[in-house]
């Protein structure tokens, strides 16, 4: 295990063995100071070591992608994230191998507040449906809805990863009833309901997309644990990954600029008056982190679908800009309408041939 | 006397609990429930054709370009088109890599994990079995964690991102790579094989492609301790130890629907000659026959939905959820699929199986089906797969100009897509009318593997699996965790798209 001085900050390895139940007298050996260090203990309701934070993750109404993504995501790759900054992982259902007797306590200890959790991570909307009993998704006879909100009434923090658990997401507006955790799409209330607060003392954090950028839930988790305070917006998304439209920093954007468009998949060409890009109207850090360390949907000519908005998936047509004899029906987020058609007019009249030309080999 | 118990299965990729009676601590009966439905194929309803490209995506977080390829190619046959070769191999490439990086993590994160149970805490390689498998800790659970995410990459640089992106498109694909994004694919690809061969075989491919029986097998094992050593030859050792090679047998049905279109102009061969590398079909331990789409129906007699009063075709199917009707007998949000009204198991094995590779004809004529063919199959899966990308990263290059074809929109239509899911046999129906869907129905592997009975009462195939195997420890049944996983269960998929 990794011992850091409580001091200098040195960090040093030293085999868990080694160190007796009730905890050592050590010297750092880089500043000399003495502190004690403590045995991080084994079972899963021991709670010696304070300054280790627990985390717990519920899969709801959900497809995994968010799971998917956020193994995905590096630097920091996931087991660095969770060893280096000592979290402790109670449970995720993809790579916990507990037996079920083991996952029983463990619940039961969460529940009688044996055990503490910092932080529990909700993937996938809340199921209640039909007809409110929340039977479309159980866990052993019982609705999961029921352990979604014991288990946050519990947590000094919740973090609703992905659209699902943000806004509804899929679902939102089907049979199944599926809400997100605070929020039922654009409306404050959802599951918890509007006033409902963590034991930290904030709503639940919102991190939304579909799924989340692996990036985003890394860093949220990483804040959380370091005390570092996210500053959240009016649907609670921390505005340190949702400040910025998506389209900023698509590499379509000098055909954005002058209104070069693409009218059939594959011309290339900015995605938004015909193809429904929705880069300039919703927030979201696909164009600035990149995915997969690599790319984004836009820049390889893919629309944006607005996967980050509370009303993912939108009613009308994706692949299809809604729009008024030829201008679109929503405009980038802020915008006045009258100035931005006399400015889209006039780039588009001042367009270069090398873009006209599609030259740019992007 | 007999008992029932409920089974929770984790590490499956969504919910699934197991029920079953044990008598003298053997499994006599198994049922095996979903317990979760998200509804898609209703969400699907009204919407324009398109959406399902968009949609159907997330209907599975670890194999979503799996139903992205589904969704495109059941367009492609409604609007009458044949897309371009280049097309045909973006989409091949990223098919494969899909499988590339889920094989490994089931096997290690998913699979072997288990290896490191406490179950196993008196077993002579349960040390050696932590200090690789535990979760976040183990060192082969370290690397894969970072080369899994490494290799899906290459969907990112062709299609934006991984999970959900939406590049295929009816005509072909929406980007045109570079040639310095194919150079980077290339890159990865080699990366990842250096690795696989390294860590997962403990050989070169082609020593591998050797291995063509049991005796061969044994030989492989015994030649070189880089062999007994990898995770591969750990995955050996330890199953002939625990008897894994004796548990999971189920019906001997195999199915597969055949995966990666065959390019017009390329030098790689089909393994049958036909127009799929890996050939679609049908099978009954080893004998073959080809697969016809109209054999294909549901049936939702112990399904949680309204029962018509036989099975229908996926252009018939119906989704209606806690209809009434044959209460009692109902019990998984999973339908039954079947062919010419069998049970059919699919994935890896199967694959192999319709392939007739000779090691996996070898292995199950001599003894069947079993959880160590099963999951033999898919950890060697990828040395099969690699040379046949690499050859097709590099053709692209010849031809960087046609990615996708322009086709008449129709208002309506219908069509399928019939595909190889990294987990196995995944097909999408689609019919649609005045630019609206009518009906869009999705049967996935799972469905196939993790189904519930059917109207003559017959069993899924791992709940026949499960019959006859003994349960040590009720509070920790990891034998039964074996058989489930061996089949690379992904809940939701199954449920979630009902
Ligand atoms: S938000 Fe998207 S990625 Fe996340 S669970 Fe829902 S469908 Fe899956
Ligand atoms: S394609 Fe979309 S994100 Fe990119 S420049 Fe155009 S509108 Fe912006």
């Amino acid at each position: 295990m990794k011992i850091i001085c409580e001091k200098c900050g040195f960090t040093m390895n030293l085999d868990k063995s080694r160190i007796p139940e009730k905890g050592a007298k050590g010297k750092c050996p880089k500043c000399r100071h003495i502190f004690t260090i403590k045995n991080p203990g084994t079972g899963v309701s021991d709670n010696a070591n304070k300054s280790q934070k627990t985390l717990y993750w519920l899969q709801g109404g959900g497809c995994g992608g968010d799971t998917w993504a956020f193994f995905n995501s590096e630097p920091p790759e996931t087991s660095e994230l969770i060893n280096d900054l000592n979290i402790r992982l109670l449970w995720h259902p993809s790579i916990s191998n507990h037996s079920i007797a083991a996952q029983n306590k463990l619940n039961n200890d969460l529940l009688s507040g044996k055990q503490a959790l910092d932080i529990l991570c909700i993937e996938g909307s809340i199921i209640r449906g039909p007809g409110g009993t929340g039977m479309f998704d159980t866990l052993l006879g019982k609705p999961k809805k029921d352990i979604a909100a014991s288990l946050a009434n519990k947590a000094s923090y919740v973090l609703a990863v992905g659209t699902c658990a943000s806004f509804g997401g899929i679902g939102a507006d089907g049979e199944i009833e599926a809400t997100g955790m605070q929020f039922q799409k654009w409306t404050p209330g959802g599951f918890m309901g509007e006033n409902f607060k963590t034991k930290s003392g904030l709503p639940i954090i919102n991190l939304p997309g579909c799924p989340c950028h692996g990036g985003v839930i890394s860093g949220a988790i990483a804040a959380l644990v370091s005390g570092i305070p996210l500053k959240l917006n009016q649907y609670n998304i921390p505005l340190e990954w949702y400040g910025t439209l998506v389209h900023q920093g698509c590499t379509r954007n000098e055909y954005h600029e002058y209104r070069v468009e693409e009218k059939k998949i594959g011309e290339k060409g900015c995605l938004f008056f015909y193809l429904g890009c929705h880069g300039p109207l919703v927030y979201g850090p696909c164009n600035k982190m990149l995915w997969n360390r690599r790319s984004s949907k836009t820049r390889v000519g893919v629309p944006c679908f607005g996967c980050t908005r509370p009303d993912f998936p939108q009613q009308y047509p994706f692949f299809k800009t809604r729009n008024i004899e030829g201008i679109p029906i929503e405009l980038p987020d802020g915008v006045n309408r009258a100035h931005y058609l006399a400015y889209k007019g006039i780039a588009a009249a001042a367009a270069p041939e090398r873009l006209k030309k599609r030259k740019t080999g992007i | 006397m007999s008992r029932k118990y409920i089974f929770p299965i984790n590490r499956v990729e969504g919910d699934l609990e197991i029920q079953v009676e044990l008598k003298d601590g053997i499994i006599t009966e198994a049922w095996s429930a979903g317990t979760m439905y998200r509804g898609f194929e209703n969400i699907m309803k009204g919407r324009s054709p398109m959406d399902g490209l968009v949609i159907t995506p997330r209907v599975c977080g670890i194999c979503s370009t799996a139903h992205l390829k589904a969704a495109a190619k059941a367009l492609d046959m409604a609007y009458n088109i044949v897309i371009p070769d280049t097309a045909k191999m973006i989409r091949n490439i990223t098919m494969g890599v899909e499988m590339l990086q889920n094989d490994v993590r089931q096997a290690v994160l998913l699979f072997m994990c288990d290896f490191a149970n406490p179950y196993y805490k008196d077993f002579p390689l349960f040390k050696e079995a932590v200090s690789r498998y535990e979760p976040l800790k183990g060192s082969s659970a370290l690397q894969t964690l970072v080369e899994s995410a490494a290799i899906i990459e290459i969907t990112a640089v062709i299609g934006g991102q991984w999970p959900h992106s939406s590049f295929m498109v009816p005509g072909g694909v929406v980007s045109s790579p570079s040639i310095n994004d194919i150079n980077q694919c290339t890159y990865l690809l080699n990366r990842y094989r250096k690795w696989y061969e390294k860590q997962i075989l403990g050989c070169r491919l082609e020593r591998w492609a050797e291995v063509k029986n049991n005796l061969d097998l044994d030989k492989w094992l015994e030649e070189s301790h880089l062999h007994a050593d990898s995770d591969l030859g750990f995955f050996i050792r330890f199953s002939k130890k625990a008897g894994l090679d004796k548990i999971g047998k189920g019906h001997g049905n195999f199915i597969c629907f055949g995966s990666f279109d065959m390019p017009e102009n390329t030098d790689i061969k089909s393994l049958n000659k036909g127009p799929k590398y890996l050939p679609a079909g049908f099978s009954q331990h080893t004998r073959i026959q080809a697969l016809q789409e109209e054999s294909i129906f549901e049936d939702s007699t112990c399904s949680w939905f309204k029962t018509d009063d036989r099975p229908l075709h996926p252009f018939e199917g119906l989704t209606i959820p806690y209809a009434t009707g044959g209460e009692g007998k109902k019990y998984s949000w999973a339908k039954a699929p079947r062919y010419q009204g069998l049970p059919a198991e699919t994935g890896p094995l199967a694959q192999m199986i319709i392939a007739e590779n000779p090691l996996f004809t070898n292995l199950v004529s001599s003894k069947g089906p079993d959880v160590f063919s099963r999951e033999l199959a898919r950890i060697v899966r990828p040395a099969i797969i690699i040379p046949v990308l690499d050859k097709w990263i590099k053709e692209i290059a010849r031809n960087m100009e046609n990615f996708c074809r322009t086709y008449q929109e129709k208002e309506s239509g219908k069509g399928f897509g019939l595909i190889e899911a990294p987990r196995g046999a995944l097909g999408h129906w689609i019919h649609f009318k005045n630019e609206k869907i009518e009906n869009y129905q999705i049967i996935t592997p799972s469905a196939w593997n993790g189904s519930p009975r059917d109207l003559n009462g017959v069993r899924g195939p791992w709940e026949q699996a499960l019959v006859g195997t003994s349960i040590q420890d009720t509070d920790n049944p990891v034998e039964a965790g074996h058989i489930i996983r061996s089949f690379d269960p992904c809940l939701v998929c199954t449920v979630h798209a009902i």
